[in-house]
């Protein structure tokens, strides 16, 4: 009996031996993990449930979409995500670090784990997907490209705009699209890069001819100056840009929190769940695919568990803090007067394109 | 040999299975990232598990190659990452409940068998799902002689036939308990669900409205049975790979996005070696990975460190399978009317569909 403890001792000593050598799930491997570093994979949900913050990569310029409020607090469509993020994973739609990421900085910040997760205007692209280390979630807005010129400006469509200067936001694929664009029609231009909202600064200015953005970030902007009627859209869009969170390749458990409540979001509009009846339906759900959505039973039945990295009851939260998709729309880039109806944002149900996979 | 030798090398086994669990792939903690895309490429075949008994979307008949939608993707596929549109091995996954463990034990490379992206499955099975490249619906088929119109006329008991181990399944036994009202299932593989039903054996039968659809057409007397344009729930089909596999999901993800952004370039089978040749705008040579006019040419980066796709891989699946409308015409076809459907562009026109009709595949943009 005693010489059978002793093997027993032995062997348990050499495995501990062994776990310790293999360092699993030391601090480096966290900072590696963070960092994207060489061959582990990602795990920033756990880093954001240590530090107990989010840290959102958001524009701080860009009213209806992410701005940094006279009082330091942060509004807009993109802040909102940060938020349902927030009370998805920490409960608390508050404990969200807002970092301003410059277009030209925003995927050195993320990859460099000084943002868990990019919430900020950004294009989905291939090149930003397969080589810049960056993983999309589901779009959460879908814009295009467009011109805005001074009302007085002899500007009407593309051809007059031949050798003229272009406002653009610098490190953006707004600045490749202008180059196919007058590439492609043999024009020429010179552009007027700049940072944040030096590109509509300067344009104010009259030291660019015309100014170019996502429509939706264009509109907004003129919507928030003081004569938005001296402004001309030009009946141009050349671009497609789906606009979605961006988090790091190989952070798989944490992608799919990311999706899910974008997901959620969509869904729960498309289920009639709102920020009115969420109470009342969290305890009643009037039928299963509500009940899914925000982790509770249906009728005397099990609560589904997704298996994702946060508890079944994440969307519930989420809501709580931000409401649906269509309640996010109206209270931020809906108060400058972009119509949402007729557009790709749109539920699919309504001749746009969002569309959730289910919740099961 | 004693008891206690033999535990004591279980003991130290299990030592060095957790350094294996953690310092390897599969683990959790610093585990590593896996590298499907090195695996392809070494072994120089693709891996694609795919259904093989629903005509239209994966069905092999004989001893030939499977044919259908998702098979084409799989062709397109191999035709990105070896170049040869017939390098595949077509794993058989007709038996639904199998399919995620062969995925997660790497027998194969990527899940192409109408699969529903779920939330579930995209979570706790750690599936990766590429873009949805089918978009269906759950639907009804009934005996043509019993009054059925949809499911709120079922209140008497009926018995439906439904494939085992599926959403479908649980979609029922949802829908039904929402109605209130009860049913006798009649449950089994794809092909007994179908012939349960043809023979009479259930008066009602459900499956995702495609798989109605196609099975039905092919039947000698689809006279005999009507499908119900009740749709009870949301289906979107996609890929499927594993978690933490990132460089190969992007590769299938944007294979996918390749074949919806030729469609709205208007580049084909047919043209797309003259287009690649002197490409007509920038965003066509950004797709197929040519320069425009003397410009360079763009890449995008696709592939993991150890295996880099080349920027022209978009071309060589076209050039093997076509753009979106190209596959679907050639494997769905009219058996599942394409038109103000989800699975029409997004740029369709929507005026002359019905309320609510019209598509929603929008190709993320190749820059």
């Amino acid at each position: 009996m005693k010489r059978i403890n002793r093997l027993w001792m032995i062997a348990l000593a050499a495995s501990l031996a062994l776990l310790a050598l293999s360092a699993c799930g030391g601090d480096d491997d966290q900072q590696q993990a963070a960092a994207g570093g060489a061959e582990s994979r990602g795990d920033t949900i756990a880093l954001i449930q240590e530090r107990d913050m989010l840290k959102c990569g958001v524009t701080d310029t860009l009213p209806g979409f992410g701005f940094r409020n006279p009082d330091g607090s942060y509004s807009g469509f993109d802040v909102e995500f940060c938020k349902a993020l927030a009370a998805a994973v920490l409960d608390d739609p508050d404990k969200v670090e807002y970092v301003a990421a410059s277009s030209s900085a925003r995927f050195e910040l993320l990859a460099a784990g000084q943002v868990d997760v990019l919430v900020r205007v950004t294009t989905i692209t291939a090149e930003r997907d397969g080589g810049r280390g960056v993983d999309f979630a589901q779009t959460t807005f879908y814009d295009g490209q467009g011109f805005v010129v001074h009302d007085d400006s002899p500007i009407r469509a593309a051809e007059d705009m031949d050798g003229a200067t272009i406002c653009v936001a610098a490190g953006t694929t707004t600045e490749q699209n202008l180059d196919d664009f007058f590439n492609e029609r043999g024009l020429t231009y010179t552009p007027l890069p700049g940072e944040g909202s030096e590109p509509q600064d300067q344009f104010v200015a009259r030291r660019c001819d015309v100014f170019t953005s996502d429509k939706s970030g264009l509109a907004a902007r003129i919507a928030a100056l003081p004569n938005p009627e001296d402004y001309r859209f030009l009946p141009l869009t050349i671009s497609k840009e789906p606009l979605a969170p961006g988090v790091r390749d190989y952070d798989s458990d944490w992608k799919d929190v990311v999706n899910w409540v974008v997901y959620g979001l969509i869904n729960a509009e498309e289920l009639g769940v709102d920020s009115g009846n969420l109470t009342a339906w969290a305890s009643d759900p009037p039928n299963t695919a509500v009940a899914r959505l925000l982790g509770v039973p249906y009728d005397g039945g099990e609560i589904a568990d997704l298996g994702l990295a946060v508890d079944p009851q994440f969307i519930q939260r989420a809501l709580r803090a931000v409401g649906n998709y269509g309640e996010i729309y109206e209270r931020t880039v809906g108060q400058l007067g972009i119509e949402r109806e007729g557009t790709l944002n749109a539920l699919y149900t309504e001749g746009g394109i969002l569309y959730a996979p289910p919740y099961r | 040999m004693s008891r206690r030798i033999v535990a004591v090398i279980l003991l130290a086994l299990l030592g060095l299975a957790l350094f294996a669990a953690c310092s390897g792939d599969g683990g959790d903690g610093a585990a590593q990232r896996e590298d499907t895309l090195a695996d392809i490429v070494a072994r120089d075949e693709l891996n694609c598990g795919v259904k093989q008994t629903q005509a239209l979307f994966g069905l092999k008949v004989g001893e030939n190659d499977p044919e259908g939608f998702d098979i084409e993707f799989c062709k397109a596929i191999a035709a990105a990452v070896l170049g040869d549109a017939d390098k595949v091995n077509y794993v058989d996954v007709s038996d639904g409940s199998t399919r995620f463990s062969l995925l997660a034990s790497k027998q194969i490379d990527v899940l192409i068998r109408t699969t529903t992206l779920t939330s579930s499955r995209d979570a706790d099975l750690h599936v990766d799902f590429a873009q949805t490249t089918f978009y269906t619906g759950q639907a009804f088929a009934v005996q043509a002689d019993l009054p059925y119109m949809s499911s709120a006329d079922m209140s008497d008991n009926p018995t439906i036939c439904v494939q085992s181990g599926t959403t479908t399944e649980q979609n029922l036994s949802d829908h039904f308990l929402e109605l209130g009202y009860t049913f006798e299932v009649l449950g089994g593989t794809d092909a007994e669900t179908l012939d349960a039903f043809v023979s009479g054996r259930c008066d009602v039968w459900t499956a995702d409205q495609s798989n109605l659809a196609s099975s039905i057409s092919n039947l000698p007397n689809p006279q005999d049975f009507r499908i119900l344009s009740q749709l009870i729930s949301k289906e979107p089909l996609a890929p499927g790979v594993r978690d933490y596999d990132t460089d190969w999901k992007d590769l299938v993800n944007w294979v996918v996005h390749g074949v919806i952004a030729a469609e709205e370039a208007g580049v084909t089978q047919g043209n797309v070696a003259a287009m690649a040749e002197d490409p007509p705008n920038a965003q066509v040579a950004r797709l197929l990975g040519v320069p425009f006019r003397g410009g360079e040419v763009a890449d995008h980066g696709f592939g993991s460190e150890s295996t880099p796709i080349d920027p022209q891989f978009i071309q060589r699946v076209i050039a093997a399978v076509g753009n979106y409308a190209e596959i679907y015409d050639r494997t769905v076809g009219d058996a599942v009317p394409r038109a103000c459907s989800l699975n029409a562009l997004w740029s369709e026109d929507k005026r002359d569909c019905p309320a609510g009709g019209g598509g929603i595949l929008y190709a993320l943009p190749y820059r």
